[in-house]
């Protein structure tokens, strides 16, 4: 299945070199939790990160399903 | 006295006299410093009720015991007065230099009465003070205002100043300081335009002296070096300033877009912070003894908005770009350097702009009105009405005035997106539930600054909280507001305070602050002690306040009962009150939002 992966700000750095803007598409295993996902693009899975599911909070061990977009950014304060 | 000075220079604008008195050293501890010890003289010398442009108002500038130390970031002032936005308080902070300038002079706080004749400036060199005309500047604009006003002084002070809109009495004029940094919000500005005072000058070599000066240049590099140690690491504030922002609003479906018509603005892309930085940014721009640098030294080299100076943050963009349906960044980029020049709060410049173009497009207003079309992403028309505001010239008069009072007079309040008449900052409350309860019951109507929870609920400071739910919410805002409140009356400034400052896991426990206010002051202040006073400098806002007859804790009816129209917070309102009633037991407060006897009492507070 395909979902989306956006990574903001800092974490821009670690999608795929060549990546255009912040958001990247992959096909993933059906079960795939956003765990694996994070893992997969090295974000750290502690409170130094924030991590959404369209846009609404969630576990990490939350089931991702099709047309998903898991988004990331570096809990730092702002605005 | 160590950390303070202990010293308040009056300055009676009436009839041109200097005077200096030193501060009751019970009150000096129990109200902290800046923000606090403010309070402490607006809510005593000051009628709640008076005509906030009324000469019997006073505008009163204060920094803490940690401004001009060597904690990093003690670089902050606080501007207290009657706001004539908001009819209620305004307290606005600002960095960059001048607060440390300020306080080397040797007072803590400048308190303004009266009302010159003709326009004047205040320049204080230690203790020569001197009134002097400023006749010659009136109509300049900030820059050339703070360029004038150093030649006439000495090139190495720092000036606080007025554009045109203060002197025009636009209700969301500014007070800029450094040229770049203001201290921006509900109408400061026309309080000082309004008292013919154009601009303070300050310049002295009296640093605070520390009651234990080792430990203090300690606590500070320790917190300097894991800060040093962040940035190093990558930081999306030093990298991107707050302008990364918006791709997180927009993701949560919170990011004010066309007037707060929805949280979602299909233009983020262009106008957040990786295209700030690849494209106009020369260089992060550090307040005063800053580890952070978050400010933004930026040119837009050229085109129709070509121009140089500082800014956009978040805030600025989320009003003027995905507010305003705007999404060209040199174009937000240029109405920010036209609001520094001018002297204007780019929150309410550009949201009061964006209410206007709602009305315009729905017919409420007529063009006739506006002299030129002004619908949402028209960014020339948006760039002209900035100007317009600050001089009220042509339907400038009218924007000047803020959002509320124009849809009021359109016959459409409901359009106006504000709290006691104060715009909104940029995160929707029907997505971050939290935020709505803040902006309701704030002391300066709606504000990020005053217990800004969105750290928790948006930005995961120091933990993440459901943006959604309201469980846990008053607790979280009245704890905020404490601690908000603590450490704009130390002086320090909010970003590296709440991460560094107060212990990571939750913040209400502000261990390392207090030592920083032991360590300046000399006296004993424990953790419990500087939230207590904090709590205490509140609830004496809270009241004059109430007294000023702004007792309505409310939302405007798009946040309580329009939803959101699409994103990840479709279908939710804020649910104020759900969290209304448990706030105010939270903060001790009767069930209509009066402090009672009994936490008066307990806080040392006669009403
Ligand atoms: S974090 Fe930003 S606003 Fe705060 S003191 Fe540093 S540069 Fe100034």
């Amino acid at each position: 299945m395909k979902i989306s992966v956006k990574l903001i700000a800092t974490y821009r750095e670690l999608l795929p070199e060549g990546t255009q803007g912040n958001k990247i598409e992959i096909d993933v295993p059906e079960g795939t939790k956003v765990s694996d996902i994070m893992a997969q693009f090295d974000v750290p899975q502690d409170d130094s990160s924030v991590i959404v599911v369209n846009g609404l909070t969630v576990t990490l061990s939350t089931i991702l399903v099709e047309g998903d977009e898991v988004s990331a950014f570096s809990a730092i304060a702002g605005g | 006295m160590n950390g303070w000075h202990g010293k308040i220079l009056r300055v009676d604008l009436t009839n041109q006299k200097t005077s200096v008195e030193d501060i009751d050293p019970k009150i000096a501890r129990d109200y902290l410093g800046g923000r606090g010890w403010a309070i402490h003289y607006l809510y005593n010398e000051v009628d709640p009720m008076v005509e906030p442009l009324d000469p019997e108002n006073k505008l009163i500038f204060a920094t803490g015991p940690l401004t001009a130390t060597s904690a990093p970031t003690g670089n902050r002032y606080m501007v207290v007065t009657k706001s004539p936005l908001t009819g209620a308080l305004a307290h606005s902070n600002s960095g960059g230099d001048f607060p440390t300038w300020m306080k080397r002079t040797g007072f803590d706080l400048f308190i303004f009465e009266g009302k010159a004749e003709k326009p004047v400036y205040l320049w204080v060199n230690e203790d020569e003070v001197e009134i002097r005309s400023a006749e010659h500047l009136w109509g300049k604009d900030v820059p050339d205002t703070t360029d004038t006003l150093l030649a006439a002084t000495n090139p190495k002070a720092k000036v606080a100043c007025i554009g045109p809109a203060g002197e025009n009495l636009a209700l969301m004029a500014a007070i800029m300081n450094d040229k770049d940094r203001a201290a921006a919000r509900s109408g400061v500005g026309a309080v000082m335009g309004s008292k013919n005072l154009k601009g303070v000058v300050a310049y002295g070599r009296k640093n605070p002296v520390f009651a234990e000066e080792k430990k203090m240049r300690e606590l500070s590099i320790k917190i300097a070096k894991e800060v040093g140690a962040d940035m190093l690491a990558g930081s999306s504030l030093r990298e991107y300033g707050t302008a990364y922002v918006p791709q997180v609003t927009n993701t949560l479906g919170i990011l004010p877009t066309r007037n707060w018509q929805t949280g979602v603005f299909e233009g983020v892309d262009t106008i957040d912070g990786p295209t700030l930085t690849e494209k106009y940014l020369i260089k992060p721009k550090p307040c005063y003894r800053c580890p952070i640098a978050c400010g933004r030294l930026t040119e837009v080299p050229d085109g129709p908005y070509a121009g140089k100076g500082e800014g956009p943050e978040y805030e600025t963009i989320s009003a003027f770009g995905s507010g305003c349906g705007v999404d060209n960044l040199a174009a937000v980029t240029k109405a920010n350097y036209w609001c520094n020049e001018l002297g204007l709060d780019t929150i309410s410049a550009g949201m009061t702009i964006a209410a206007a173009m709602e009305m315009y497009e729905k017919g409420i207003i007529p063009e006739e009105d506006i002299g030129q079309p002004l619908r949402f992403g028209d960014a020339d028309a948006m760039i002209e009405m900035v100007q317009k505001i600050a001089y009220r010239e042509g339907f400038g008069d009218a924007l000047a005035e803020g959002s509320y009072r124009l849809a009021d007079k359109y016959g459409h309040p409901e359009i106006a997106v504000t709290t006691r008449k104060q715009e909104f900052p940029g995160y929707d409350p029907r997505g971050s539930q939290g935020m709505g309860l803040l902006y309701a019951t704030s002391n300066k109507g709606a504000s990020h600054m005053e217990g800004d929870v969105a750290y928790e609920e948006v930005f995961g400071v120091p933990i993440k909280e459901d943006p959604l739910s309201t469980d846990g919410k008053a607790e979280l805002v009245a704890r905020f507001q404490n601690a908000f409140t603590l450490i704009d009356a130390s002086g320090l400034c909010v970003f590296l305070a709440v991460r560094y400052v107060f212990s990571a896991d939750r913040m209400i426990w502000p261990v390392r602050l207090s030592q920083l206010m032991e360590y300046t002051t000399g006296l004993t202040y424990t953790p419990k002690e500087v939230l207590d006073a904090a709590d205490r400098v509140y609830t004496l806002e809270r009241l004059f306040l109430l007294k000023a007859g702004s007792t309505e804790d409310t939302l405007p009816p798009r946040m309580l009962n329009e939803p959101l129209p699409e994103g990840p917070a479709k279908g939710h309102v804020n649910r104020l009150d759900d969290m209304l009633p448990e706030f105010y037991k939270e903060r001790g407060w009767d069930e209509n939002g009066w402090p009672t006897e009994e936490k008066l009492a307990a806080l040392g507070i006669t009403k």
